[in-house]
C-alpha cells in the first residue's frame, strides 16, 4: 500500500475502497489489539513481580497462560467430543474466551494458596513452570484424542495473533481490559508497601489478603481476556517492567506502571509490525517474535543480577 | 537515663497468652506496657521474641488468652485501624531497588494518604521533620537499596514515626549493627520514648544493653515468664535465679550474652 493512500484514508481523503477496508477493518483493529494487549500483559508481569518479590514473575512463566491454554483445548475439543458443534460463531467466542478464563483464574488461585507456602524465589518459580508443563501435558492429552480440525483451531490459537477480530469483540476486550487497568491502578497503592515486604505492608494496615485477591482478579481479567483472543504470548510480560525500571529509575507504582504500560504497549506494536514482514506476503505467529524481543532482555537481567 | 515521667497509663495488657503458629511454642504470658516505657524481650533462640512482637502487632493470631490494646482486644481491631495504634519494623525487610526513602517513608501515612497513595502536605513536611530526627535529611531522594544497614534502621523507625502509633514493636533492631550504629539506634529509640511518651517494645540478646536502658523487661525463660524493671529482677535475683534453676541448654545460651 503505497504511504500516500494510507495517508489519505486516514485524513479521510479520496482513496481506492480496498485501500480504505484494509486500514480501517484490519490494520487498525490489529493495531488497537497489539496496543491493548502489551499494555495489559506489561502491567500483568508488573503486578506479579511485585507481589511475589520475584523479577521473572509473569503471567506466562507462571503458568497462568497455560491454565488459559488448558480451559480452551478442553473448552474446543471437549465440546466436539460430546458431539456438540461449535458452528455458531458467537458462541464459539464466547467459550474461548471464558474457558480461557476459568483456566487462568484456577492456575492463578493455585499459585496464591502455594506462595504462601513457598518461601524463597527459585523454589517458587520451579512451582510455576511445573504447572506449566502439567497443564501443558493435560493439553497434549487432550490434543492425542481430538480430530485434526479441532487440532488446527488449538494450534492456530496458540501461536498468538493480533488479527482475525472483529470489532464487537475489540470492543468486549476493550471492557474487560479497561477494568483489569482500573483494578491495577487501584492497586499501585498497596503494591508500593509490598516493595518492602510482606511483614512491612501489614504493619502499614494493608489488608494483604484483599490485596491479593485483587491483584489475582487483575491478573486474570488482564492476562486471562488477552490470552483467550490473542492467544498466549509470553516473555513480554517479564520483559517490560524491567525496561521500564531501567529507563525511569524509578520503582514507586505511581511511575512505573503507567510507564510498563506505554512501553509494552509500543513494543507489542513492534513486535506486531515485525510480524508482518513488510514487504513479504507471510506473516509470523506473534509469539516467536514476542519470544525473540523478550528472551535477550530476560537473559539480560539474569546476567545482570548477581542474584535472582 | 532515668524517666522523671514514665507515664502510668497502661497501654498494652497480656493475660494467660499463649503464642506461636498453629500450635502454642509459649504459654502463660502475663505481662503489660504503659506509656513512655521502653521495654526488652529477652529470650533464647526459638523461644518466641518475634512470634511474640508478631502477636502483638497483630501479624499472626494468638493461641489463647488475651491481648487488649487501650482495653480492647486486639482482635476487634481491623487491620487499619490497629496500624494507627501499632507499628512494627521487621528484623529485616527485603528492600526494593530505586525506591526513595521519602516514598518508603510516605507508605508511612497509608492509612491516611488518598486511594492512589498521594500524602497531603502537611505529610510531607512530617517526613521531612522526621527524616532531620533521624539524622537522614540529605538522604530523601537516596534508593533506599544503597542504604547501609544502620541507616536502614533509622529509616525503618523514621517509617514508624511517620505512621505515628502509639506503640512501636522491633524485631532485634540493633543485631546486624556494629557497635557505633547500636549506640546511635539505641539513643534515637530512648529519645522516642521520653520525648513523644511512645512505647517501645523490642527483642534482643543483649542484656546489658536491655539493664541498662529499659524500664521494664520481659524475660521468656526456660521454664516460665518473668517480667519487671532491671532493678527490681536484679534484686529479687531473677537473672540468677535463671542461671539456677534451669535446665542447662537455657543456661548455656543466656551466659553468653553477659
Amino acid at each position: 500500500m503505497p504511504i500516500d493512500q494510507v495517508f489519505a484514508a486516514i485524513t479521510g481523503g479520496q482513496t481506492p475502497s480496498w485501500v480504505h477496508n484494509i486500514i480501517f477493518s484490519y490494520r487498525i483493529p490489529k493495531a488497537i489489539t497489539a496496543l491493548l494487549a502489551g499494555a495489559s500483559l506489561s502491567i500483568c508481569g508488573l503486578q506479579m513481580q511485585t507481589l511475589f518479590k520475584n523479577p521473572l514473575a509473569d503471567p506466562f512463566i507462571l503458568g497462568i497462560s497455560s491454565g488459559a491454554g488448558l480451559g480452551v483445548a478442553i473448552f474446543i475439543m471437549g465440546f466436539s467430543a460430546f458431539g456438540i458443534s461449535l458452528s455458531t460463531s458467537l458462541l464459539s467466542n464466547i467459550g474461548i474466551v471464558t474457558a480461557a478464563w476459568l483456566g487462568a483464574f484456577g492456575v492463578t488461585l493455585l499459585i496464591l494458596l502455594v506462595s504462601q507456602r513457598l518461601k524463597d524465589n527459585i523454589s517458587f518459580l520451579i512451582f510455576g513452570i511445573m504447572i506449566g508443563s502439567v497443564t501443558g501435558a493435560i493439553i497434549s492429552l487432550i490434543q492425542y484424542f481430538s480430530s485434526s480440525t479441532d487440532l488446527k483451531v488449538f494450534v492456530m490459537w496458540t501461536m498468538g495473533s493480533f488479527s482475525g477480530l472483529s470489532l464487537s469483540q475489540i470492543w468486549i476486550m476493550f471492557l474487560i481490559v479497561t477494568i483489569g487497568f482500573a483494578l491495577s491502578i487501584y492497586n499501585i497503592k498497596d503494591l508500593n508497601t509490598l516493595l518492602l515486604g510482606e511483614a512491612y505492608a501489614r504493619s502499614l494496615g494493608v489488608n494483604l489478603e484483599a490485596t491479593r485477591r485483587r491483584i489475582l482478579i487483575a491478573t486474570t481479567l488482564l492476562a486471562g481476556s488477552i490470552t483467550a483472543f490473542c492467544g498466549p504470548i509470553g516473555f513480554i510480560g517479564i520483559a517490560v517492567p524491567h525496561i521500564a525500571r531501567m529507563i525511569f529509575k524509578n520503582a514507586n507504582h505511581k511511575i512505573l506502571l503507567p510507564a510498563t504500560a506505554i512501553i509494552g504497549a509500543a513494543l507489542m506494536i513492534f513486535a506486531d509490525t515485525v510480524s508482518q514482514l513488510p514487504g513479504q506476503t507471510q506473516i509470523l505467529p506473534i509469539n516467536t517474535v514476542s519470544a525473540l524481543i523478550g528472551v535477550p532482555v530476560i537473559m539480560y537481567i539474569i546476567l545482570k543480577r548477581k542474584t535472582v | 537515663m532515668k524517666k522523671v515521667n514514665a507515664g502510668r497509663d497502661i497501654v498494652l495488657e497480656l493475660q494467660k497468652v499463649s503464642i506461636g503458629y498453629n500450635k502454642a511454642i509459649y504459654n502463660n504470658i502475663d505481662a503489660s506496657a504503659q506509656k513512655g516505657q521502653m521495654i526488652a524481650v529477652i529470650g533464647a533462640n526459638g523461644t518466641g521474641k518475634s512470634t511474640l512482637l508478631k502477636s502483638l502487632s497483630g501479624a499472626i493470631p494468638y493461641i489463647s488468652g488475651e491481648i487488649s490494646l487501650l482495653s480492647k482486644s486486639i482482635k476487634e481491631y481491623k487491620a487499619s485501624q490497629l496500624a494507627q495504634k501499632v507499628s512494627f519494623v521487621p528484623a529485616q525487610s527485603p528492600r526494593a531497588q530505586r525506591f526513595s526513602l521519602f516514598d518508603m517513608l510516605a507508605t508511612g501515612c497509608y492509612n491516611r494518604s488518598n486511594w492512589l497513595g498521594s500524602i497531603s502536605y502537611e505529610d510531607e513536611i512530617l517526613i521531612r521533620e522526621t527524616l532531620n530526627k533521624v539524622a537522614l535529611s540529605s538522604f530523601e531522594n537516596r534508593d533506599i537499596s544503597t542504604l547501609s544497614d544502620g541507616e536502614f534502621q533509622r529509616a525503618a523507625i523514621a517509617r514508624s514515626l511517620v505512621q505515628n502509633s502509639q506503640i512501636i514493636l522491633l524485631d532485634e533492631p540493633t543485631a546486624f549493627l556494629d557497635i557505633e550504629n547500636k549506640i546511635t539506634v539505641t539513643k534515637l529509640l530512648q529519645k522516642i520514648t521520653l520525648e513523644q511518651n511512645k512505647t517501645i517494645i523490642f527483642s534482643t540478646h543483649d542484656l546489658q544493653q536491655a539493664i541498662k536502658i529499659c524500664d521494664k523487661i520481659w524475660i521468656l525463660g526456660h521454664s516460665n515468664f518473668i517480667t519487671g524493671s532491671p532493678t527490681s529482677l536484679i534484686e529479687k535475683g531473677a537473672f540468677d535465679k535463671i542461671f539456677k534453676d534451669s535446665s542447662l541448654k537455657f543456661n548455656s545460651t543466656l551466659l553468653t550474652f553477659v
